[in-house]
């Protein structure tokens, strides 16, 4: 496994070693004391595990197609911003605007989410196992949200086709929000999602896959012309 | 951008602490978050009920004689001045507990109109300039100081003058051992700013952030205690913002009802610390703890 120690260097010379290492053929670095700081491992277009030993700061893991992120401490905004595919773990919190616009991948968060959760998502999964804060989900067009405990207020406002599961109370919905009965396969999807994302100890702690509520756009805010119908299906 | 900080010290050993090293550590951190300006409010012992008063002696040179002409209206005014001294830009001195601190404000700031009473404290002093965080401590040795809480600012101008006036912490002025520091945008500010104006509140600058300590010291005025106060700091002042704020006894946080400016703490069994970045808390404070982000319209008191 590949090291690179981040005491006493910038951010600019620890990720400038953390791709020397991927072209090396390192398939898996610890990063260790990362103490926090800004801008780690973004932009990693390869299938590597990085292991953070800390806390992160802004935009961890933001703009990486494919690699899987392991942090043990907590993550500041912009978790995984823009990611394309990969899976970014974080074993603590994570601030404003985790997940925000990915296009695919899973974002796991085991403690809380702050505000703006998932926002403009156009794809991907981003699970939290704790509660969530303001704002999440606003204006996501494609994609997956499952908050296991309490959703903060304007929760999912004015989606196009993001579909939100939340376990716990919801403060308050956003503008052209609806809760839905979840179906039997979103319960299973769920309970799935769930047993494969947390560990066992964690997942006992939470609902059931059939005890979610399901929330969805109700569509009353599109205003799409129908002769651009079919491009829209297509985007999506 | 700003950079916001704020350090309690929560172990008893207030003599030989480090308040003044970690204050700079963590306003190290935040330097990038602010270019322009940085400062530190330093809640330290106790004076034996005697005020510390901080005098900005200008922005434009002759300190030295202004120092001078400080200390001959001290003496006629028959006000102590103990342990006058000068360093750089300010001046600081002693007065007695039974001192009208409004009418010798008063006599101050209109014997010249470059004098500005930056602080007044039985604890609290506040170091400010422009610049940053190492020239801070190059110029005033804040790493020096010992104490129990304090607040830090490193501000990058968005709307006012920079100069040390405009630069943050913010003293209340008027009501001792009040400061804030403030990360945002007060978007009802002039319309708050006239209302105190019609009752005679003076503003010393056009920094919006000046009127979050006129508005809490207002408020604890009318015997709300801090907590309620912060409160209704998030139903009457608009906008996006994070404030830390600091007495002698009591510390806390207020974050916007839109959640737009970041703001983090965490807290052990030896202190509390809270910055709007992690990086912050993190290179000055060692150790395995939690560091949360504060929440939407989230409010946070602690006693020291």
């Amino acid at each position: 496994m590949g090291e690179v120690n981040c005491e006493g260097r910038s951010t600019q010379e620890i990720n400038a070693e953390i791709k020397q290492q991927i072209k090396k053929g390192a398939t898996e670095i610890l990063v260790r004391n990362p103490g926090a700081r800004h801008n780690l491992g973004v932009a990693i277009l390869e299938r590597v595990t990085i292991r953070l030993d800390g806390s992160v700061g802004y935009y961890c893991g933001g703009l990486i197609d494919g690699p899987n992120f392991e942090i043990a401490g907590s993550a500041g905004w912009g978790l995984a911003e823009s990611m394309m595919n990969g899976q970014v773990v974080v074993r603590g919190s994570a601030g404003n605007g985790a997940a925000a616009a990915i296009r695919g991948g899973t974002v796991v968060i085991q403690q809380d989410a702050a505000a703006r959760l998932g926002v403009s998502m156009k794809g991907g999964t981003v699970l939290v196992a704790g509660n969530c804060g303001y704002m999440a989900g606003f204006m996501g067009q494609k994609g997956t949200i499952i908050v296991c405990g309490n959703a903060g207020e304007a929760f999912a406002d004015s989606m196009y086709e993001t579909v939100c599961f939340v376990g716990g109370r919801i403060s308050e919905l956003g503008t052209d929000a609806v809760v839905e009965q979840p179906s039997g396969s979103d319960a299973e999807f769920l309970d799935s999602t769930l047993a494969h994302h947390l560990p066992p100890d964690l997942r006992k702690s939470k609902p059931a896959g059939r005890d979610f509520k399901k929330i969805v756009s109700g569509r009353k805010l599109w205003n799409f012309d129908k002769r651009e119908w079919k491009t829209w299906q297509e985007a999506l | 951008m700003c950079g916001i900080l704020g350090f309690l010290d929560k172990t008893k050993n207030h003599e030989h602490s480090s308040l003044g090293r970690t204050l700079l550590k963590m306003l190290t951190a935040l330097a990038c978050r602010g270019p322009d300006s940085a400062g530190v409010a330093l809640f330290g012992p106790s004076t034996n009920d005697r005020f510390v008063l901080k005098v900005k002696l200008g922005n434009h040179g002759g300190a030295g004689l202004r120092a001078e002409r400080l200390l001959g209206l001290l003496k006629s005014l028959g006000a102590g001045g103990h342990e006058f001294s000068t360093v750089a830009a300010y001046a600081r001195f002693v007065v007695d507990g039974g001192t009208d601190l409004t009418n010798l404000i008063a006599a101050i700031e209109s014997s010249d109109k470059e004098l500005e009473v930056v602080s007044v404290g039985r604890n609290l002093e506040i170091v400010k300039q422009v610049g940053s965080p190492a020239n801070l401590e190059r110029t005033y040795g804040i790493s020096q100081f010992c104490g129990t809480h304090g607040l830090g600012h490193t501000r990058l101008s968005t709307e006012s003058r920079v100069d040390l006036s405009h630069s943050q912490p913010f003293w209340s002025h008027g009501r001792p051992d009040l400061a804030i520091v403030h990360n945002g945008h007060i978007t009802n500010y002039h319309k708050l700013r006239r209302l105190y104006q019609q009752r005679g509140v003076r503003f010393y600058t056009e920094n919006d952030s000046e009127v979050v300590a006129i508005y809490l010291s207002d408020e604890l005025s009318k015997g709300r205690s801090m907590k309620e106060s912060l409160h209704a700091m998030l139903r009457d002042l608009d906008g996006s913002f994070s404030s830390l704020v600091a007495t002698s006894t009591q510390f806390g946080f207020v974050k916007d009802p839109f959640a737009l400016k970041p703001l983090l703490w965490a807290e052990t069994d030896g202190f509390v610390a809270v910055a709007n970045e992690e990086i912050a808390i993190r290179s000055a404070l060692p150790g395995d703890y939690q560091v949360r982000e504060a929440e939407v319209k989230e409010v946070r008191v602690w006693e020291r």
